[in-house]
């Protein structure tokens, strides 16, 4: 029973640090990024590549393959979603639009690394167990949980008290309005951009320690879960992503435990679904409309 | 903005240039009614879930090819193969097969890698009367069921693993077990109904049972349920990517019984990607790698010539090209699709990697399995 | 010419299937609503068709009709609460719906759950395909210049503008709605029918995602846009096959990689899809010729 509750909270972490990017752009954008999934997945092969190849130590490689995460997101603004703007139809549009920036990520995955599971060399990260009572949890895991949390509270910390936060607060609010105060709105978009490509992707190289699996589609599986944690939280809301990231990741660790692992994605997006009809903003969210 | 009939015009017009270009490629081929080349179509999963599998099928077929077409024992038949990717999907496995069929006007078909392609390209074989040999479908049912031009030297997992939980029974005396397997795929949920009816023959208590999906990376709740139930032994339907992650995460969470895998287990990418995890995991094989037949010390140097990972897949995939090349024999250097078929059900007791070889009457496998262990980090076998 | 005939014969059923996939896509599209249930409408029918002609050894046209009506039975009630959502809420249920139905089929033993149903008769041929994506696109077609056809075309602009005319937005919403899954069952059924198997890992998110890719890159704009991405982008893998090879890149993340590139292309240049390109060009030729004089 405790063993589980640290799988989900285990879970529920790297969840959370990946849900937080996504719902930050689509807050400040009001553009659902599909191509997250992807900036989560390429760090994790950066962070290996680093590993391996250039035999850095991990406390290096991850924050390095988080910053390389924050300039892919200020790649895809400029490329994908900056020349949308304008547009009428500019949420399907960018959706659209990240959708085919995802897949050109795969393909460049794939064609560098192959469809084969990677994983990062054995001794990366020492594997000590830890006894919690009857629970046993490795020294990677909590470090992973600390991370996350870590991450989140620096972000949390980062809007609500810094100028840049401010200002992303503001633009999320009303572009119009901040533009109008004098809020370089692009450069506040390119931050938030960095910011939440470089949370996703330090998401990633966090899952591919923690299940030592790192692969093109790792992205894909997690995408779809990503959706559900927003919805709960509130699109929009960071602390709600934090919140609903963990909630999930409990839920599901207990439901395999309890009713049988196929039921796993069933529950969570029933979820999902439960939510958009009865309560669609969500635990935290912010009502859903907003204003030009 | 206006479309009009232009835009409806361009839109006939490139559709069919696309069409067409995909044709552009097309050259008659050789004829299928014999001839002095066997032309051989190896659909492998050379990309996708499966990959894994099918680049060392190919590394097989191809050594094979090399050896038979320089022993001169073909009547001066030669063989000629050609290799398309099923990319691990039924959908590419069905552009393929259609491709062998009516494009390159291939004799036979090797393959395809996965149990769940074969079931959708297989009947489009069989329809064509087009003879194809499965080297490493490993469903008990639903292949060679398809037809009688469907054919396969690869033992199914009901050959295989009663023997090895019979074995690791004997040496262990566990008496209860829990099974993890996946559900979503024809080849580790046949497995796994083989492992459930294994345990039980041999009187084994089956204390959990659990299920993962193949792109599932997180196991952790499943071993946990398990752990939690202090099974005996943990016995394991997977792919080699998912085997890996579950033996690493099985000994993470604390679990140090013993662990049987099924025949997903038996790639060297297990142990690579399982690391020091993979030590003591027992797995049966249709491979006997320290067997020292004359063929199968062949097959090995050949791959080590080759820079190849010998392992139970390009075994497989190595005698195949053995045995059809044995059918040519048998059918007096004829290379017709028919021809082949005909000869294919005379093979008997063939020297192969895989042992003696003979087909039954089912158009399966036969030859003895073996149960193996992995020591060091290689596999050994199990006496 | 033959041979090349029956080795492409697949292609082009695929090609017609995933031009009524399209289609079926489109449906939502031309009354502004970006729906991606249509791959688990497309499940039901593909299952409901199969059950029958398998277990209730049925006749095809049935199996046909049934896989047809089913899922727009099924997307009425889903449509009128969903409908209400705006935008990316939409997309984002829809989705949900999509992955609950797959999952459904994977935990139901009576269908083998993960494994699907195999061997079913193949009764699809390839005219059978192209004369029902010919009548989707007639219907459609139909709908341009019809009163309802203007009405899908208000709530696409503007609903709430519309709502204000007088239009029964959500009426419309729900019967286009309906008539994409009834259409998505039917190419459901057609490709079961033909590929000898169902199972529920071909109607995941990636398959509506094709789906709606075909549709934006053929033009979402008129009616046989659609087809148009459809058949373009079902050949394309084939037409490559042989270019990759040459250039030493690996099938897959070749066909990927073009895949996403000429999605984004036709997204960032071309946003009514490839059917306004010959419009394009010429915009594009008249904006290079020199001006004449003034006077």
């Amino acid at each position: 029973m405790g063993q589980q509750a640290i799988n989900g909270i285990f879970l529920g972490s790297i969840y959370a640090l990946f849900a937080v990017g996504y719902t930050l752009v689509f807050g400040v954008l009001d553009i659902l990024n599909l191509a997250h999934q992807a900036v989560f997945m390429l760090c994790a092969f950066t962070a290996l590549a680093f590993v391996s190849g250039l035999r850095l130590h991990i406390a290096l490689a991850l924050p390095l393959a988080a910053i390389v995460g924050g300039l892919l997101g200020i790649l895809l603004e400029r490329l994908a979603f900056r020349p949308l703007r304008g547009r009428a139809d500019s949420n399907i549009s960018g959706l659209i639009s990240s959708l085919a920036a995802a897949t050109i990520f795969e393909s460049f995955a794939l064609q560098m690394w192959g469809p084969d599971v990677s994983r990062f060399p054995f001794g990366t990260f020492p594997d000590k167990p830890i006894h919690l009572g009857a629970a046993t949890v490795s020294a990677l895991q909590l470090t992973i949980v600390a991370i996350a949390i870590a991450l989140m509270a620096l972000l949390t910390g980062l809007l609500s008290v810094t100028p840049l936060g401010r200002q992303i607060r503001a633009v999320a609010e009303s572009p119009r309005a901040a533009r109008i105060l004098g809020v370089d709105v692009d450069r506040v978009i390119a931050w938030s951009f960095f910011i939440s490509s470089a949370l996703g992707g330090a998401a990633g190289v966090l899952f591919g320690l923690a299940f030592n699996s790192v692969s093109p589609d790792i992205g894909r599986s997690i995408e779809l879960k990503g959706l559900a944690v927003i919805i709960l939280g509130g699109m929009g809301s960071v602390a709600g992503a934090v919140v609903a990231g963990f909630v999930l990741g409990i839920i599901e660790v207990f439901t395999v435990a309890q009713i049988g692992s196929s039921y796993r994605d069933a529950v969570s997006f029933g979820v999902l679904f439960l939510i958009l009809l009865v309560r669609p903003r969500g635990l935290l969210g912010h009502s859903a409309t907003r204003e030009a | 903005m206006r479309v009009g009939r232009w835009g409806f015009l361009f839109a006939v017009a490139v559709s069919i240039a696309a069409c067409k270009g995909g044709g552009g490629a097309a050259d008659a081929g050789t004829p299928s009614t014999g001839g002095k080349t066997l032309k051989i179509g190896a659909a492998l999963s050379l990309t996708g879930a499966a990959a894994v599998y099918g680049n060392t099928q190919k590394n097989g077929i191809q050594a094979a090819t090399d050896a038979v077409n320089s022993s001169n024992t073909m009547g001066g038949v030669r063989i000629d193969v050609v290799v398309d990717d099923d990319a691990s999907s039924k959908e590419q496995g069905i552009n393929v097969f259609q491709k062998f069929i009516n494009q390159d006007k291939v004799s036979v078909i090797i393959g395809p890698t996965l149990s769940t392609t074969a079931t959708a390209a297989d009947p489009l074989a069989q329809q064509a009367k087009v003879p194809v040999l499965a080297i490493s479908n490993t469903a008990p049912t639903g292949i060679t069921d398809i037809g009688d031009y469907i054919f396969r030297d690869s033992l199914t997992e009901a050959q295989v693993i009663p023997g090895a939980v019979k074995k690791a029974h004997q040496k262990l005396g566990f008496k209860t077990a829990a099974v993890l397997y996946g559900n979503d795929d024809v080849f580790t949920k046949a497995g796994y109904d083989v492992m459930k009816k294994a345990l039980d023959s041999e009187g084994v208590q089956i204390v959990e049972t659990q299920t993962f999906a193949k792109p599932d990376r997180d196991f952790n709740a499943q071993l946990t349920a398990i752990k939690g139930k202090n099974p005996g032994i943990l016995v394991v339907s997977a792919l080699a990517d998912n085997a890996a992650a579950i033996v690493v995460q099985a000994r993470q969470l604390g679990y140090t019984g013993p662990i049987l895998g099924g025949n997903g287990f038996n790639s060297p990418a297990f142990i690579k990607n399982a690391g020091p995890a993979a030590e003591g995991v027992l797995v049966g094989t249709s491979w006997n790698s320290a067997s020292n037949d004359q063929a199968n010390a062949a097959f090995k140097e050949a791959m080590q010539k080759r820079g190849a990972t010998a392992d139970q897949f390009s075994a497989q995939a190595y005698s195949g090209v053995l045995i059809l090349a044995e059918a040519v024999r048998k059918a007096g250097s004829k290379t017709g699709r028919d021809d082949v078929k005909a000869a294919l059900a005379q093979v008997k007791d063939l020297d192969t990697p895989l042992g003696k070889f003979s087909f039954s009457d089912k158009r399966d496998a036969q030859h003895e399995p073996s149960v193996q262990q992995v020591k060091d980090g290689k596999f050994q076998i199990l006496q | 010419m033959l041979d090349w005939f029956l080795t492409y014969q697949s292609l082009f059923a695929f090609i017609g299937i995933n031009g009524l996939l399209a289609l079926s896509v489109y449906c939502t599209l031309s009354c502004g609503q970006l729906s991606l249930a249509n791959a688990g409408f497309m499940a039901i029918g593909a299952y409901a068709a199969a059950l029958l002609t398998l277990r209730a050894h049925a006749a095809f046209p049935l199996a046909l009709l049934v896989a047809t009506v089913v899922p727009a039975i099924v997307a009425v009630p889903l449509g009128l609460p969903v409908l209400r959502l705006r935008g990316v809420f939409l997309a984002i249920a829809t989705i949900g719906f999509g992955e609950v139905v797959r999952l459904a089929f994977v935990n139901w033993d009576y269908t083998n759950g993960a494994l699907g149903l195999v061997a079913i008769p193949q009764k699809t041929s390839l005219w059978m395909v192209w004369i029902a994506l010919a009548l989707a696109l007639y219907v459609l077609g139909r709908l341009r210049g019809s009163r309802i056809g203007y009405a899908l075309e208000a709530i696409r602009q503007d609903e709430p503008a519309s709502r204000a005319i007088g239009i029964a937005s959500t009426h419309y919403k729900v019967a286009m709605f309906a008539f994409g899954a009834a259409l998505a069952g039917l190419a459901g059924a057609l490709e079961a029918h033909f590929t000898f198997m169902v199972a529920p890992s071909g109607y995941g998110f990636g398959r509506v995602v094709d789906m709606l890719v075909y549709a934006v890159v053929g033009g979402d704009a008129i009616f046989y846009g659609p087809v148009l991405g459809a058949a373009f982008l079902t050949a394309l893998p084939e037409a490559l096959r042989g270019a990759g090879q040459a250039v030493g890149l690996a099938p897959g993340p070749l066909r990927l990689f073009v895949n996403g590139a000429i999605l984004l292309a036709v997204i960032l240049f071309l946003p009514n899809g490839l059917v306004s390109l010959p419009e394009a060009i010429r915009r594009w030729r008249m904006r290079r010729m020199p001006r004449a004089p003034l006077g």
